[in-house]
């Protein structure tokens, strides 16, 4: 019985020393950390903007849609930011994107994601995203890869679900926006 | 052994990736840009110098019943620490690890040293032959790294500094690649032709045939 308690007291000591030490550096890191992700959040914003105004952010957190910014060109609403939950290879990503009041894809960029390096990584470069912009209005965005052109298709190889992932969230992203239909 | 010994042993006689064959996962999944591959290496050579140095330092208090979990718990710690370190300063290296900075928990290679070396020996040992199977391990996962790079995708993907964008692009591979070097299917065939030369380096080290 003494042997049973001296190692679940060892053990115990071991867990507590590094929950101790993980603790003292998350206390350093996390403002770090939170700044650097707010930064990351506000450069999207802007570069998914398409050059119109930064309206105010309204949140949805309906499971895939996270919050809609609208956006205004000085005579009205001329579409909205989007930012959207999905899954891919490497489980839950975060896709921003710039929609036009048709539901068309202005702009759209890969947020927070763990996709394989060299793969699913992929969809955070700029070209990927030319695939599905002006899509989404009175053109389908492709919902599977068999809708892609040969080209596009095979620089998403190797990255089906990421593709699917990234494809389903701008196909909602669209859905949500048409039904805003233009209003806030 | 000397202690300088304990510090080479990794990088050739008993390296990591191409003798031991340990750490495949990472090994296969980061190695498609050389960039990916230093910062993995780097990761795992704080991982494991550091579990190295605190299992040594604990090997005579933890029970033999209980060492798994243990050295489990140790390492966990040291890659969350990585982890957070990596998070906050350098950003761009954290993204582009991905998956695999969490999985060097269930990294073989670290519980393989934990268990095999630390466990046994004296810590200044122990801290050398972390240091030395880590360095084993980044110059194997940078050599698979820049073949695939090169012949997948005609670049060599570095670290921006100042004006240089970080990426060497070599003309004429660029842009006709082999784009299969870049998938899953010739990081194996390139791991099985380097496993290959290695094991006939090691054979005629030693006096037999290949």
């Amino acid at each position: 019985m003494t042997r049973y308690i001296k190692t679940a007291v060892i053990l115990f000591l071991i867990c507590a020393v590094c929950t101790a030490l993980c603790a003292l550096i998350n206390e350093i890191t996390a403002p770090r950390i939170a700044a650097n992700v707010e930064s990351d959040r506000i450069t999207a914003l802007e570069d998914v903007s398409a050059g119109l105004t930064i309206g105010e952010q309204y949140d949805v957190g309906d499971g895939s849609i996270n919050y809609y910014i609208p956006l205004s060109d000085g005579n009205g609403i001329a579409g909205y930011i989007v930012e959207m939950s999905t899954s891919g290879y490497g489980g839950a990503m975060t896709v921003i994107a710039s929609y036009a009041t048709d539901g068309s894809v202005l702009e759209a960029k890969m947020m927070a994601n763990s996709e394989t390096p060299g793969l699913g990584k992929k969809a955070e470069e700029a070209w990927y995203m030319e695939m599905f912009k002006g899509l989404g209005g009175e053109q389908p965005l492709p919902a599977a890869k068999s809708d892609l052109s040969a080209e596009d298709n095979a620089a998403v190889s190797g990255a089906s679900i990421t593709f699917s992932g990234v494809s389903s969230a701008l196909i909602n992203g669209s859905q949500f926006v048409k039904g805003l239909g233009g209003a806030v | 052994m000397s202690h300088m010994k304990e510090l080479t042993k990794g990088i050739f006689k008993e390296n990591p990736t191409f003798i031991i064959m340990l750490g495949m996962c990472p090994t296969l999944g980061v190695s498609t840009q050389v960039s990916n591959a230093i910062g993995m290496g780097a990761s795992v050579i704080f991982v494991l110098t550091c579990s190295n140095i605190f299992i040594s330092l604990l090997r005579k208090v933890i029970p033999d019943s209980v060492r798994i979990p243990c050295y489990i718990v140790i390492i966990a710690s040291f890659v969350t620490i990585v982890e957070m370190v990596l998070h906050a300063f350098v950003p761009s290296v954290y993204e582009a690890l991905g998956v695999y900075l969490p999985l060097i928990v269930v990294n073989c290679i670290i519980l393989g040293r934990a268990e095999a070396f630390a466990g046994k020996n004296g810590v200044l040992d122990s801290a050398l032959d972390g240091i030395g199977m880590g360095i084993g391990f980044t110059l194997s996962l940078s050599l698979i790294a820049l073949i695939r790079e090169i012949l997948g995708a005609g670049t060599i993907t570095l670290f921006p500094i100042g004006s240089f964008d970080g990426v060497i692009t070599l003309p004429g591979l660029s842009s006709s690649p082999v784009r299969v070097m870049t998938l899953a299917a010739g990081a194996l065939l390139l791991m099985g032709y380097l496993k290959a030369f290695f094991q006939w380096k090691t054979s005629r080290s030693q006096g037999g045939k290949a």
